[in-house]
């Protein structure tokens, strides 16, 4: 077990630099410079200094390198358009909202969800289930601006039930985004759950725990929920990209000065450095998450250690 | 890929003489067939058989309604702004005083267009690095599922945008190629794991025996069976590019005006919702509309198609 962990680990690292590498050489190919974006004219001598400062002058590699050693320190280096700002300051102002939104809503998806998926399972072909699942059919299939703007209208405009429409301070205003967008991954974890708890009661070993006199209930929470819940960790990772998107939407709507929203700004801005860094960020979340994901497996389904390296 | 259909139809563990029998031209086939057969199950589907319906009616209604429709797209007149449906405009107006419904079909060409292009490029790649990875196997395999790996770490969204920015501007292509480059890798996975299963087939080492080249056994013995996973493909990768055409014009990243995508009219719709929530709505409802038909017809297509990896 620990030679696996420790082998997924190390294979990590690689997978980070490349990463990098590859934001690095797309970034390098987008035309235009951040300097010359603004209105005013800047002389070419203080564009020189400018690209000396930055180290837009040297070789790539050289560039690389001084990313890497700088990502490996946690600095990602100066914004190339906010004068006295570098992007860890960015990071440290915008990521723990987008942080908190998005651990919220996986919380939100992931108790929902498996809750109703499991519901949905044991009341298998009942009413409930049947709503359940088109609930979820729908859930899944909703854009969450959609959502997003329909939550805003009913239950901050229409109904004034004391949401505020934007803003990431009160626990108001966090109920909206949070729901908005959480119900996608939930609807998504509520049809994975239903799915593999009844293809799980179908397993010899239920059948054999029912014969030898164990109560449901039992059986239910010992056997069945437990061995369901293996495909959920799978999914969780997948869940991460899809509440990183989202964030991007959500956060435009209901205003929250969070990553997402920033990262846009960025783009347009064409502040590299910026961009460059909160993808890097991104990216890094993504493979740890899903290296934890592949641990947690390996010591849920012990099949599974000699397979994944 | 130019794939004979009647190749594709032949069950797996057939030999070569029958392959030649029934590739005998316009000789009918009456044998049950792997494709009737499919099509049987498929129908006793319900959910699957309304979502399809739902589905050509969406794609017909876009592809069609603007040639009758006797409202010009891109007329503006401020008289009319932002109404909410009615006899006269079914889907209301836009802040333009634009009629919804003819901008609604125009945009869905854009959207569906985006997302059946980009989904066609996410299965040609696919293909092509997935059955490469899988048939040759050994170290190109680990290697290219290696890179597979590192390229999953990236995420979607900002992948996608980084891109578009290399281009510069969005437009129809550059979007179908951000979408695509940005998410062709679980196809690839997918066609892979189809190669590999398919390689221990008898028939596969059978044409390899009489001496078969390599590329005869990958085109005619092995891909053709890889198609009915990817028709499955199609509609598991369609919600997720158009979604993403969605999000990226809905945060202003989209084609540019007035050009009308369902992001975009989203988008166009976000800060007016207070007073006509119908802009932002009619269109959202279309891109969930589709995203449910696909994801019907993909649980009916497996069920279908692939009976053997049923999952719920």
């Amino acid at each position: 077990m620990t030679t696996f962990i420790v082998r997924r680990i190390f294979w990590t690292i690689p997978v980070i630099l490349l990463v990098i590498f590859m934001t690095f050489v797309l970034m390098r190919q987008i035309k235009g410079n951040p300097f010359r974006t603004s209105d005013r004219a800047i002389p070419a001598a203080i564009q020189q200094n400018l690209e000396r400062k930055f180290g837009l002058d040297k070789p790539w590699y050289v560039q690389y390198y001084r990313y890497v050693k700088g990502v490996a320190t946690f600095d990602f280096g100066p914004s190339l358009v906010l004068r006295n700002r570098d992007v860890n300051d960015i990071v440290r102002e915008h990521f723990p909202r987008s942080l908190e939104l998005g651990g919220l809503a996986f919380l939100f998806a992931i108790v929902f969800g498996v809750l109703l998926g499991a519901l949905s399972a044991l009341k298998a072909n009942s009413i409930f289930d049947y709503s359940a699942m088109f609930f979820s059919n729908v859930g899944f299939a909703i854009p969450s601006f959609l959502l997003a703007t329909l939550f805003i209208y009913f239950f901050a405009l229409q109904w004034d039930l004391g949401f505020p429409t934007s803003g990431w301070t009160t626990w108001q205003s966090k109920v909206l985004p949070v729901v908005a967008l959480g119900i996608g991954p939930m609807a998504a974890f509520a049809r994975l759950v239903r799915g593999t708890m009844l293809e799980t009661m179908q397993q010899d070993y239920i059948r054999t725990a029912k014969a030898k006199g164990l109560r449901w209930r039992r059986v239910v929470g010992l056997h069945v929920l437990r061995n369901s819940l293996i495909p959920v960790v799978t999914a969780a990772g997948p869940t991460l990209g899809f509440l990183i998107t989202g964030s991007f939407v959500i956060e435009q709507i209901f205003a929250i000065p969070g990553i997402g929203r920033y990262y846009v700004t960025a783009v347009t801005a064409r502040d590299y450095s910026v961009v460059m860094g909160l993808t890097v960020l991104l990216a890094v979340i993504v493979i740890v998450a899903n290296l934890l994901v592949d641990v947690l497996y390996g010591i849920l389904d012990p099949r599974t250690r000699d397979a994944r390296t | 890929m130019v794939i004979n259909p009647r190749e594709a139809t032949r069950p797996p563990l057939v030999e070569e003489e029958r392959t030649l029998q029934s590739g005998a031209a316009g000789a009918p086939l009456r044998q049950s067939n792997l494709w009737r057969d499919a099509w049987g199950r498929y129908v006793r589907n319900k959910a699957a058989v309304l979502a399809g319906g739902i589905f050509v009616v969406l794609v017909l209604f876009c592809v069609v309604w603007p040639i009758f429709s006797p409202y010009d797209p891109n007329a503006v007149d401020f008289a009319l702004k932002s109404q909410a449906p009615s006899l006269s405009h079914p889907f209301g107006t836009d802040n333009f005083g634009r009629d919804m419904m003819t901008r609604t079909a125009l945009g869905g060409r854009v959207s569906m267009g985006i997302g059946f292009g980009a989904t066609l490029a996410i299965l040609l790649i696919g293909v092509a690095y997935g059955s490469i990875s899988g048939f040759v196997g050994g170290r190109l395999d680990n290697g290219m599922m290696r890179v597979l790996d590192t390229l999953y770490g990236l995420p979607y969204l900002p992948f996608a945008i980084i891109i578009l920015a290399i281009f510069g501007n969005a437009s129809f292509w550059t979007m179908v190629v951000a979408l695509s480059v940005a998410s062709w890798f679980t196809s690839a996975r997918i066609v892979r794991g189809q190669i590999i299963t398919l390689k221990e087939n008898d028939y596969v080492r059978a044409a390899k025996a009489v001496g078969a080249r390599w590329y005869r056994v990958l085109g005619r013995h092995l891909l053709p069976n890889t198609l009915g996973v990817l028709i499955i493909a199609i509609f598991l990768e369609l919600p997720g590019v158009i979604l993403g055409e969605a999000f990226l014009s809905f945060i202003g990243l989209g084609i540019s005006p007035p050009d009308a995508s369902w992001g975009q009219m989203a988008n166009d719709g976000r800060t007016v919702y207070r007073t006509s929530p119908h802009i932002i709505a009619v269109p959202s409802m279309a891109i969930a509309t589709l995203i449910l038909c696909a994801n019907f017809i993909a649980d009916g297509l497996r069920d279908a198609l692939d009976p053997r990896t049923r999952e719920t």
